[in-house]
């Protein structure tokens, strides 16, 4: 048996602190909605037919780091020590800075192979966060992490898509690479014209324009006179309102843009604006120019989904 | 004849919400109203502005244009420039690196100006070269 265990370190993915990026700063751009789905749900989907059992352990960006206590490394390793108890032969440990596209089926079937006792990913730029360990070897009540970190595991080379996701600019770049197939992660629903996603419940007025590659997610809502463009991507739950253009620019979750503005080169997180040309982080505290939506309950209903749905078609270029 | 006086250079706060608006409009205003005023706002402080705030840089540069005057933008901050520019106004001000170079554009005079008295081919003839005389 196969048991995977994914480890969102959110304090793996952030940069140091700057006062123009204060806003941005606990932002761990792996459980961020990119093109649909975040980039860690998407690999425990991917590990989902190959391994019998994955745990994703997670915890809240921390704001003040207390280095006395490793909450996600305790119960990385109380899960761990559960998979060893349920008879685990191995376990793949995934730690969540950076988005790591591999071939994990090879990883494990390298470390079957090879009878090494822990594996540890590579790529050309040195080791990934990427482990298949067999329980066996560690004993009871080891620190996971630091264990793994110790070194002497063998080397399984992976030629796979790797991105840091250390700050924004790598986010926008995962949302390119995704538009242009650069790597594994596509957007979700459905591409209704060629380079443009849209997903359930999006709607797109008539008279807004929509250039390819975009993608607009669940929930999402195109105002008139709008522009969304050059690999744009406006999350779920998001609304840019009448006469915006959105250019080379994602549009967080659960985000309001005001009326005619435009927006270039940057990510709209709610009430924050990371602009990347200018590499400037600010809290816009005007409600009608941005802010957070709130968000909304898990219920839709279908036929005001397919009706929306069918107004979006008629009005994408 | 016109005169106008000395270009007055205004910092402007770092915080340009509803409350500032109010109280830097309160030393700006009287400016606003003389003969031809001439103006630079230095915005190197501005960390945040609210449309308030936009709003009423526009409302400034209407007044001063009304009175024939001008007014400059100067030593834009990182986030002034992306708010102006998300705002969609970057372009309705004229902007300086600095408050000298904005202060110094008052005074300028344009190297390729035609004097009024000049007919107006005058300046073409320098464009095309030498005109010949028909034979």
């Amino acid at each position: 048996m196969v048991g995977a265990i994914i480890i969102g370190d959110q304090t793996a993915a952030v940069e140091p602190q700057s006062p123009s990026r204060a806003g941005l700063y606990p932002r761990a751009w792996v459980t961020v909605e990119v093109l649909g789905k975040s980039p860690i749900a998407r690999i425990a989907e991917s590990l989902k037919d190959i391994c019998d059992a994955v745990s994703v352990i997670m915890n809240d960006p921390p704001n003040t780091q207390d280095v006395t206590t490793d909450p996600v490394g305790d119960l990385a390793t109380e899960r761990f020590a559960n998979y060893k108890a349920e008879g685990f032969e191995t376990v793949l440990i995934v730690r969540c800075g950076a988005y790591v596209e591999l071939d994990a089926a090879e990883m494990l079937s390298f470390h079957q192979e090879n009878g090494s006792t822990v594996t540890r990913a590579f790529n050309d730029n040195g080791p990934l966060d990427v482990w298949t360990v067999a329980p066996s070897v560690l004993p009871e009540h080891t620190p996971l992490l630091s264990a793994l970190a110790g070194g002497g595991a063998a080397v399984y080379c992976s030629k796979g898509y790797v991105n840091q996701l250390q700050n924004a600019p790598d986010f926008r770049r995962l949302v390119l690479d995704g538009f242009s197939s650069r790597c594994r992660l596509r957007p979700c629903g459905s591409e209704v014209k060629r380079g443009i996603w849209i997903c359930e419940g999006a709607q797109i007025e008539r008279s807004a324009r929509v250039v390819a590659p975009a993608f607009i997610g669940r929930d999402g809502h195109i105002s008139a006179e709008c522009l969304v463009t050059r690999g744009s991507n406006v999350e779920s739950n998001s609304r840019v309102d009448f006469g915006t253009a959105v250019e080379d620019s994602s549009i967080l979750s659960n985000s309001y843009v005001g009326i005619g503005l435009d927006l270039s080169h940057s990510i709209v997180d709610g009430h924050n604006l990371f602009n990347l040309r200018h590499n400037v982080n600010l809290e816009i505290t005007d409600p009608v120019v941005m802010r957070q939506n709130a968000v909304r309950g898990g219920d839709r209903r279908s036929l005001g989904s397919i009706e929306t749905r069918q107004m979006a078609l008629s009005s994408v270029e | 004849m016109q005169t106008s006086g000395p270009v007055v250079v205004m910092q402007v706060p770092e915080i340009l919400n509803v409350k500032e608006v109010h109280s830097f409009m309160e030393e700006l205003g009287p400016l606003l109203e003389s003969n031809r005023p001439r103006i630079v706002l230095d915005c190197s402080q501005v960390r945040s502005m609210e449309s308030a705030g936009v709003e009423m840089l526009l409302r400034c540069l209407e007044e001063v244009l009304k009175r024939d005057g001008d007014l400059k933008l100067a030593a834009l901050s990182q986030e002034a420039e992306v708010i102006l520019e998300l705002m969609r106004v970057a372009r309705v001000f004229e902007t300086f690196q600095t408050c000298e170079d904005a202060v110094r554009s008052f005074n300028a005079i344009p190297t390729d100006a035609v004097p009024q008295d000049a007919p107006w081919y005058a300046n073409m003839f320098n464009e095309v070269g030498v005109v010949k005389q028909a034979s």
